[in-house]
C-alpha cells in the first residue's frame, strides 16, 4: 500500500504509468466493473426467470408420512440393520412394488424439466423411487442421468416440475431432505492434499449432528481404516469410490444417490461395489444409481427406469419390464439355416430370422406361445430339414433395452 | 470394501432417550439450515486452508520473510560492526518494512482469499458440501473467519517484530527536528510550530522558503497563510528522523490489519464470483500494483471521485500519520486524521473521512455480498 512511491516495487509501477496513460488503467477498472455487474444482472434475470417458470408448476402438498422406517428416520433413529449375508443376487429380495406406498417415495418427481440452453436435459421426468429397493436409472451416455441427480440434489436448479426426496419438498425443504441423504455425483473428488479422514471431518462438521461419530465406522465399512491417514492424492480410483460411500454414510443415510458407481473401477472393485450397495439395500436403505451399464443394473437393481433423450421411457421392476418386452427369441441348430429360414419365413410364424454363425435365431412375436417353439420344430422337420437342438433364449436387459431405446429414438 | 461388515453398524450412536434424540435431532436440523456457520464448519475450513502448504509458505514469505530478513541482517551488522552500521531499527526503516509488508501482505491475503475462495469448487468438494443440506451462506461465511485466523496472526507477528526492534534496538529518539538546516524542537503540533517560528524568526528564516518583501525574515502573515505546508514538511521530516511512538504504531498496526483483512475479503469474493483461482489472484495483483498506483498517482479529470472509489486509494488515504508520507512528501494534512491521522499523501486531492469509511465498507460489504450469492446460486 506505498501507492505514493516509496519503494522499488513502486518505481515499476510508476513506470508503467509513465508508459501506460493512466487512463488505460481507468479503463481495466471500468471493465471489470462493468462486467461483474453485467454478469450480476444477467443472473438476477436468469433467476427472476426461473422463479417466473418455476411458479407455474404448484408445489402439491406435503405426501402425509406413515411407517415405521419413516418414523424412525425423522426422529434420528437409524433404519434397522439387520446383520444378513451377503446376497447372492438381487432376486433374493421380494419384488417391488410400485403402487403408491403407505410410506411415500423415497424419490418422486413430476413433470421434472430441466433445460441447458435450447437442449433439454431432463424433459418431464416422471419418476417414483420406492423405498428400500436398489432402483436403477438407466440410460444411454448423454440421455440426462446426471443432470438429473444433480437437479434432484440441489445442485443445479430445476426449470419447472416439482420433486420431493424422502418426502420433503425441494428445493423448499432442501436441508430436511437432504439430512439423511447420501450422494456420489459423477466421479467422487476430494480435497487431494488432505487424507481421507479430514475429508471426511470437513464434511462432518458441514452436516454438524452425530456425523462426526460416524467418520470411523464409515471408515471401517468401507474398508479404509488402514488409509484413513494418507492423502487422498495417493488414493486409487476404486479407494476414492469407497471414500465417496464413506462420506455418503456420514449422515446415516436413508437415501443414497450414486451416480455411476461402477465407472473406473476394474471387476474387483466392482464386485466390491455391488456387494456395497446390497448391504445397504439389505440395511433397509433405499439406493439410486444411474448407469449406463445395463448388465450392472440388471445384477443390482430391484427396479429400473429407462431414460432417453431426457426422458423416463419405461419403469419398473427389472423382471416385470423384461417379461412385458414379450419378445422370445428361438436359437436354430439345424443341417440347412438358409433354408430354415425360408421354411419359417413362408409359414408366417416368427417375426424375424437372422442367420449367424451358429446357425439360425428366429424372433417370435410378442405374445407368442410356447407352442410356437414346437411348431418351428415340425415345420422344419416336415421340410426334410434335420434339426439337431431348438433353444429359447430369454430377452435380457440389454436387449430390451437397446430395442426400446432405439425405438424410442426412431420416433424422435 | 474388503470386508463389508454391517456389524461396524452406522446407526446414531447409542446415548440418550428417544425423547432426547428427538430433541437433539429437532436442534440439529435448526440448525442445518442456519446462514451462521458452527464453529466446526470454520474450524475444519481453517484445517483445509492451513494444509495447503505451498500456499502457506506463499503466504508466510510475503508477509513475514521480508521483516525478519532484513531486521535480521541489520541486528547481525550491528552486532559485528557497530561503527559502520547503525542501529537496526530506524524510522525509515519502520516505514519502508511497514510499506513493504502492507504490499506484499495485501497479495498475500488476496491470494488466500482467492484460493478460499475456489478450492472448493476446484477441488470438487463443492458439491459432497452442498449435498449435505447446509446452507450454502453458511459455508461461504465459514470461510471468512477461517482465512483471517491465518493472516491476520501472521502480519501481526511480523509487524510486532518490527516494532520490536525499532523501539528496542533502534537508533535514540531525537529531541529537535532538522528542517532545512535548522533545528526546531520535536513533537510540535501545527499550532506549537508556527508558535515557535514566530519566536524563533532567525531559524524560521533558515528553515522556510524566502517570503515575500525585501526582509529574509518570514512574516506573521507568511507563517499563518503556509502553515499547512509549513508543518507538512516538519512532520516529513519529523518522520524520517523519529522512531513512532507507541499509540501511532498501534494505529499503525491496526491499519496494516485493515488491508489484509480488505484484501483477503475482496479476493475471496472475487474468487467465489469466478471460480477460478489463478484468474482471481491475478486480479487482485493487477489491481494492487498496476490499477491502484497509476489511479492514485494521477488525477484524472471528470474522473476525481471514480478514483476515490478504489479501494486502495482509500486505504492510503487512511495511512496512520505515523507511518509517514514514505518520502514522496504530499500536498499536506488531509482529513484522515479522525481515525488514524491519515496525511493524504496521494496524488490526488484527499477526500473526507466519511468517504473513505464509506468506499472501505462498500468493498467489504460488496465483494462479500457478490461472492455469497455466487456460492448461493452457483451450479454445483
Amino acid at each position: 500500500m506505498f501507492h505514493d512511491g516509496s519503494m522499488a516495487a513502486y518505481t515499476i509501477t510508476a513506470a508503467a504509468a509513465t508508459h501506460h496513460s493512466s487512463g488505460g488503467g481507468f479503463l481495466v477498472l471500468i471493465v471489470l466493473v462493468l462486467g461483474g455487474l453485467g454478469f450480476a444482472v444477467v443472473r438476477l434475470r436468469n433467476r427472476h426467470d426461473a422463479r417466473g417458470r418455476h411458479e407455474e408448476w404448484k408445489v402439491p402438498p406435503e405426501r402425509p408420512v406413515a411407517g415405521t422406517e419413516r418414523a424412525a428416520a425423522d426422529t434420528g433413529r437409524s433404519a434397522p440393520v439387520p446383520a444378513q449375508p451377503e446376497r447372492a443376487s438381487r432376486t433374493v429380495r421380494p419384488a417391488v412394488a410400485l403402487t403408491d406406498p403407505a410410506d411415500g417415495w423415497a424419490v418422486e418427481t413430476h413433470r421434472l424439466t430441466k433445460r441447458f440452453g435450447s437442449n433439454v436435459a431432463v424433459d418431464d421426468v416422471e419418476l417414483r423411487v420406492p423405498r428400500g429397493c436398489a432402483f436403477g436409472y438407466l440410460g444411454p451416455n448423454g440421455a440426462g442421468k446426471t443432470t438429473l441427480i444433480r437437479t434432484l440434489l440441489g445442485l443445479t436448479r430445476a426449470n419447472g416440475g416439482t420433486m420431493s426426496l424422502r418426502g420433503f419438498r425441494v428445493p423448499a425443504e432442501r436441508s430436511r431432505a437432504l439430512a439423511r441423504v447420501g450422494a456420489i455425483v459423477d466421479e467422487p473428488r476430494f480435497h487431494t492434499h488432505l487424507t481421507g479422514r479430514e475429508n471426511l471431518r470437513l464434511l462432518a462438521a458441514a452436516r454438524g449432528g452425530q456425523a462426526g461419530a460416524r467418520i470411523a465406522p464409515s471408515l471401517a465399512r468401507v474398508g479404509l481404516t488402514d488409509r484413513a491417514d494418507d492423502k487422498v492424492a495417493s488414493y486409487s480410483m476404486g479407494m476414492r469410490q469407497r471414500l465417496g460411500v464413506a462420506a455418503c454414510m456420514l449422515g446415516d443415510p436413508e437415501l443414497l444417490i450414486l451416480d455411476e458407481p461402477m465407472n473406473g473401477l476394474d471387476p474387483a472393485g466392482m464386485h466390491e461395489m455391488r456387494t456395497t450397495i446390497q448391504n445397504l439395500v439389505d440395511e433397509g436403505r433405499t439406493v439410486m444409481l444411474s448407469s449406463h451399464l445395463l448388465d450392472e443394473v440388471e445384477r443390482t437393481c430391484d427396479a429400473v427406469a429407462i431414460v432417453d433423450h431426457g426422458r423416463v421411457i419405461r419403469q419398473g421392476p427389472i423382471d416385470e419390464l423384461v417379461r412385458g418386452a414379450g419378445t422370445v427369441v428361438v436359437r436354430v441348430d439345424c443341417a440347412d439355416p438358409a433354408a430354415a429360414a425360408r421354411v419359417i419365413e413362408q409359414a408366417g410364424i416368427a417375426a424375424g430370422t437372422a442367420l449367424a454363425d451358429a446357425g439360425l435365431t428366429v424372433t417370435l412375436p410378442a405374445g407368442a406361445p410356447r407352442e410356437t417353439v414346437a411348431e418351428i420344430n415340425r415345420r422344419l422337420v416336415g421340410s426334410g430339414i434335420s434339426v439337431y437342438g431348438l433353444q429359447e433364449v430369454r430377452t435380457s436387459l440389454e436387449d430390451w433395452f437397446l430395442s426400446v431405446t432405439s425405438r424410442f429414438g426412431e420416433h424422435q | 470394501m474388503t470386508e463389508i461388515s454391517s456389524a461396524t453398524g452406522l446407526s446414531a450412536p447409542a446415548g440418550g432417550s428417544p425423547a432426547s434424540g428427538d430433541r437433539e435431532r429437532t436442534t440439529a436440523m435448526r440448525r442445518f439450515g442456519s446462514w451462521i456457520p458452527t464453529w466446526g464448519l470454520i474450524a475444519t475450513k481453517f484445517l483445509e486452508l492451513r494444509k495447503r502448504w505451498g500456499l502457506m509458505i506463499a503466504v508466510v514469505l510475503l508477509t513475514m520473510a521480508l521483516p525478519v530478513l532484513v531486521l535480521a541482517l541489520r541486528l547481525l551488522f550491528h552486532a559485528v560492526d557497530p561503527k559502520t552500521y547503525g542501529p537496526a531499527g530506524s524510522p525509515s526503516i519502520f516505514s519502508g518494512l511497514v510499506n513493504a509488508m502492507a504490499e506484499f501482505g495485501f497479495i498475500a491475503a488476496a491470494t488466500l482469499g482467492t484460493a478460499a475462495g475456489t478450492t472448493d469448487l476446484t477441488d470438487g468438494m463443492f458439491r459432497h458440501l452442498v449435498v449435505t443440506g447446509r446452507s450454502r451462506l453458511a459455508l461461504y461465511l465459514a470461510r471468512i473467519p477461517s482465512g483471517l485466523a491465518i493472516v491476520l496472526p501472521l502480519v501481526a507477528v511480523a509487524f510486532a517484530m518490527v516494532c520490536l526492534v525499532t523501539s528496542y534496538a533502534g537508533s535514540p529518539q531525537p529531541t529537535t527536528i532538522a528542517v532545512n538546516g535548522a533545528t526546531i524542537p520535536a513533537g510540535l503540533d501545527q499550532a506549537q510550530l508556527e508558535t515557535w517560528l514566530l519566536q524563533h524568526p532567525q531559524q524560521a528564516a533558515a528553515a522556510l522558503p524566502p517570503g515575500p518583501g525585501p526582509s529574509s525574515v518570514p512574516t506573521r502573515a507568511f507563517i499563518e497563510r503556509d502553515s499547512g505546508t509549513i508543518y507538512g514538511d516538519y512532520t516529513a521530516d519529523e518522520l524520517t528522523q523519529q522512531n513512532p511512538a507507541v499509540n501511532e504504531m498501534v494505529k499503525i498496526g491496526l491499519w496494516l490489519e485493515l488491508v489484509i483483512g480488505v484484501a483477503f475479503l475482496v479476493g475471496l469474493g472475487l474468487g467465489s464470483l469466478l471460480g477460478q483461482r489463478t484468474v482471481a489472484t491475478i486480479l487482485m495483483i493487477a489491481l494492487e500494483i498496476i490499477v491502484t498506483p497509476i489511479l492514485a498517482r494521477t488525477a484524472i479529470p471528470y474522473f476525481l471521485d471514480g478514483q476515490r472509489l478504489v479501494v486502495g486509494i482509500a486505504l492510503d488515504q487512511l495511512r496512520p500519520a505515523g507511518l509517514g508520507a514514505a518520502g514522496a512528501g504530499g500536498p499536506g494534512p488531509g482529513p484522515g486524521h479522525i481515525l488514524f491521522g491519515g496525511r493524504g499523501v496521494l496524488g490526488i486531492p484527499p477526500m473526507p473521512t466519511w468517504a473513505m469509511i464509506a468506499v472501505i465498507v462498500g468493498w467489504i460489504v460488496g465483494w462479500s455480498v457478490i461472492g455469497a450469492w455466487r456460492m448461493m446460486t452457483r451450479d454445483a
